[in-house]
């Protein structure tokens, strides 16, 4: 593939996390671990319930992602043993091998036979064309789900053929090579077309390595080794248990106790890291990008912010490098619509951002800017306009949230927080039903389609902003056409400096996660996204 | 020779002022531990009235050049992880906890109250349905009830004070309701009724003062349940919202990740809860000595 990274990636993440200081020898050694043990049981964590259940395509959270991702398979899958992902680390799951024909347009897929769904049934292309034609919302589609985060990242699907039963050819309007890598993510997995999507919400039909045994809400879900896997010898656990702790000290607890043999991806914080390293040396704690934004959600359908000068204003206020250090005790780093290297590929260095919003040298400068457009629009710290702003009932947004409350109650901005449950959020979200929000956006792989035809696009129901720019729309399908990956990335960053200096969404940081688990874990090695890693099925225990 | 008028006279109010200062003296020697506590809860309401007079810094300013900071000049009682001053953030904690303690306390014990002497004064099957709800409530213990009441209405201000308010009610309803079955029997009720007073009246100004001692005595006993139910259900992250400072949110955020590393974030809101608590407390447990009749002396 043309569109491969560059070679220094890895070298640099693997420089940028050493420096961090954390990463443990022991993290080096699980990529090539002795001769992997079957048995045993893992025991991990959940920040919160399941509250779609395992329905990953009416989702978009990690929440979700983590535990569900052992049911299911996708057609590819970014290889579990490779830290960095790109097109070269994609592996065939319930594809044995695929091939782009016509320069991109037409994508087949050469499925597996004897695969079965855990209720017995046989794994067909009928699955296949079922699943993208639902997601693309065909109009012959036979099944629709009741939200739809990522419809826009199949929008380029014409028609979906199942030629033979293991046979599968994507037709697309345009070339897109990096459909593959969206259908790579763990937000891609097959449903049964003999099962209804409702199902999912409650239970798990998937080909995975592994099953539902039981999910009882609010207290655990666990899993058990599917006997009928395709993969022999795979998995080699016997099965999963997933915990749910709500609270973030008593989960750090959890495991630094032994009580549980994992974190859940995108919640250790660097403190945390800091002092559980220091509690249990023994503990292998990887820093890693966890592909996640803090951002600022502002509708622009509604007042105030229909405005772009209060936008702009919001933009500017906020200390970025400030943020870093305050919430996340340096373990971030500034960055635009794209994660930056060398967390990611495509996003903007500290030195392009410079002259956009947010990113002066001096952050008095940029209240002072911030409060004269306030100023413009008839607010001041004394004369203050009131907002509400909505956030995830989940410590890592809420701490992010409060700084962002101080950094406006500076400029004239006197917002009280709502903090909204899981359940609620993707659908306030999608519906505009709030008018501002400390939000986290998690992208599945490091890659400018899925960001930005998901989050930018016109109508996306995950563009909860529902900022809508012709020109910004034919920049996005310009560089999704492109061939040269250096064009390509050109156009990116014209891409992310339009979004910003349109105050869009403005970007406030990209996240490290300080993954942590006990050297008996085996194979489970993170990558580059939290989304992609958690199918468990070369996950074993050495205890 | 006369006494002139004026060398002899006391201002209106002085007397009662008087007797006011005579009686804290009086309960304070005879209750010290009860004196302290009330001391405590004083110190407590001065701190939640003048919080903006006493705070150092902004209670929700952050500062990223000193996270997790340890006390000193500055910052008294150190930062937190996101570097706002603990001590301004205590300070206005105690506005809040006071603000829902008392608020709570109140309504709860004023619609208990109302439901007691109705419940108590009118009697028969309505005084027996009634009971009957209020064991359904009382089953339920304060925190059980307010976590589920504050889950179903969500995180505010106004939320939390109905939450800890409602699980008050019965017991507020049970202490009145069992004052106003001996007041009813007593003979100027019967002198009341006998000369045709209406019920209502009977009952809101012949029964109701003489309740108020029993009526003090509960809210003493239950503010330091509410600022306990309250800094819970913050702890719980379902009480008063971020980032304005509440002692159990302070707690929550700090506790078990943040501990090892700063464990001033645990200790300063915790002291100030565990001393709120404890001064009510002994306010209350003096303040029942002394206004009921039958420990009185005791």
């Amino acid at each position: 593939m043309s569109r491969a990274r560059i070679a220094p990636f890895p070298a640099l993440l693997i420089a940028f996390v050493v420096g961090a200081g954390l990463i443990s020898p022991a993290a080096s050694q699980t990529a090539s671990a002795p001769t992997p043990k079957s048995g045993g049981v893992l025991n991990m964590m959940l920040r919160e319930d399941l509250s779609q259940g395992f329905a990953i395509h009416e989702t978009s959270t990690i929440s979700t992602v983590w535990p569900a991702m052992p049911c299911f398979n996708n057609l590819v899958l970014f290889d579990p043993l490779k830290k960095t992902e790109s097109v070269e680390t994609i592996i065939g799951e319930l594809a044995e091998k695929w091939s782009w024909q016509d320069n991109f347009r037409n994508l087949v897929f050469f499925l597996r036979k004897n695969v079965k769904w855990h209720d017995g049934q046989p794994f067909t292309s009928k699955d296949v064309k079922f699943t993208f034609d639902m997601l693309r919302e065909a109009p012959d589609a036979p099944a629709k789900l009741r939200i739809n985060p990522r419809k826009d990242w199949y929008a380029n699907i014409e028609a979906i053929e199942a030629a033979d039963p293991h046979t599968a050819v994507f037709r697309l309007k345009k070339p897109q090579p990096s459909l593959l890598l969206m259908l790579a993510s763990g937000y891609t997995p097959i449903y049964a077309a003999h099962v209804p999507p409702a199902t999912y919400r409650t239970a798990c039909v998937g080909t995975g390595p592994f099953k539902v045994k039981e999910w009882r809400k609010g207290e655990f879900i666990e899993m058990v080794r599917n006997p009928d896997y395709f993969v022999k010898g795979r998995p080699y656990l016997d099965g999963l248990k997933y915990f749910v702790i709500v609270e973030r000290g008593t989960r750090q607890a959890a495991i630094q106790a032994g009580k549980l043999d994992a974190s859940f991806p995108g919640e250790t914080t660097k403190t945390a890291a800091e002092q559980l390293k220091k509690a249990v040396p023994q503990l292998v704690i990887t820093p890693f990008s966890q592909n996640v934004s803090d951002n600022i959600i502002m509708n622009v359908k509604k007042p105030p912010f229909d405005n772009p000068k209060v936008r702009l204003a919001v933009s500017h206020a906020i200390d970025r490098r400030a943020l870093i250090q305050a919430v996340h005790q340096g373990g971030a780093v500034v960055g635009a619509a794209s994660a930056p290297k060398p967390l990611g590929f495509w996003g903007l260095s500290e030195k392009d951002l410079m002259g956009l919003p947010g990113y002066a040298a001096r952050p008095a400068d940029e209240k002072a800017l911030a409060k004269k457009l306030m100023g413009e629009v008839g607010f001041s710290p004394e004369k203050p306009l009131r907002v509400e702003i909505v956030t995830r009932a989940i410590a890592v947004y809420v701490d992010m949230a409060s700084f962002v409350i101080n950094e406006l109650k500076q400029i004239g901005i006197d917002a009280s927080l709502k903090q909204i449950e899981t359940a609620q959020w993707h659908a306030m979200a999608t519906r505009g039903d709030y008018q501002i929000g400390a939000n986290l956006t998690g992208i599945g792989p490091d890659d400018p389609d899925a960001n930005l035809y998901e989050n930018y696009a016109c109508g996306s129901p995950r563009n909860y902003s529902q900022y809508c720019s012709e020109e910004v729309m034919k920049m996005i399908d310009a560089q999704s056409q492109e061939l040269d990956p250096k064009k390509r990335l050109t156009l990116n960053y014209a891409i992310q400096r339009k979004l910003e200096a349109d105050a869009a969404r403005p970007i406030l940081d990209w996240k490290l996660d300080y993954f942590t688990v006990w050297p008996h874990v085996k194979n489970l090695i993170p990558h580059q996204s939290i989304y992609n890693f958690g199918r468990m099925q070369e996950v074993w225990s050495d205890k | 020779m006369a006494v002139r008028p004026t060398a002899i006279a006391v201002p209106v109010g002085r007397a009662s002022r008087d007797g006011l200062v005579a009686a804290v003296v009086r309960f304070a020697r005879k209750k010290p531990l009860g004196a302290a506590g009330g001391v405590l809860m004083l110190v407590m309401l001065v701190t939640a009235v003048f919080a903006d007079v006493l705070q150092t810094h902004d209670p929700i300013a952050t500062n990223a050049a000193y996270t997790l900071g340890a006390p000193n000049a500055e910052h008294w009682l150190g930062t937190d992880h996101l570097g706002r001053d603990i001590y301004s953030r205590i300070v206005h904690g105690a506005r809040v906890s006071l603000v829902v303690g008392v608020a709570s306390t109140l309504l709860g014990s004023v619609l208990g109250g109302i439901i007691g002497l109705l419940s108590g004064y009118v009697g028969g099957k309505s005084d027996l349905v009634t009971q009957r709800v209020l064991d359904i409530l009382q089953g339920l213990p304060l925190l059980v009830l307010a976590l589920v009441m504050s889950a179903a209405l969500g995180p505010a201000v106004h939320n939390v004070i109905i939450a800890i308010s409602i699980p008050i009610v019965p017991r507020a309803a049970r202490v009145i309701r069992a004052s106003v079955l001996s007041i009813r029997e007593m003979q100027y009720v019967e002198a009341a009724r006998a000369l045709g007073v209406r019920h209502v009246r009977i009952a809101f100004r012949h029964i109701l003062p003489n309740t108020i001692g029993p009526f003090i005595v509960l809210c003493t006993a239950q503010l330091g349940s509410a600022i306990l139910v309250e800094a819970t259900l913050s702890f719980l992250t379902l009480g008063v919202p971020e980032p304005y400072p509440s002692w159990g949110r302070m707690l929550s955020v700090s506790a078990a990740e943040y501990a090892q590393k700063a464990p001033h974030l645990v200790l300063f809101p915790g002291v100030a809860i565990s001393l709120v608590v404890f001064g009510s407390n002994l306010l209350g447990d003096a303040l029942r000595d002394t206004l009921d009749p039958r420990l009185r002396g005791s």
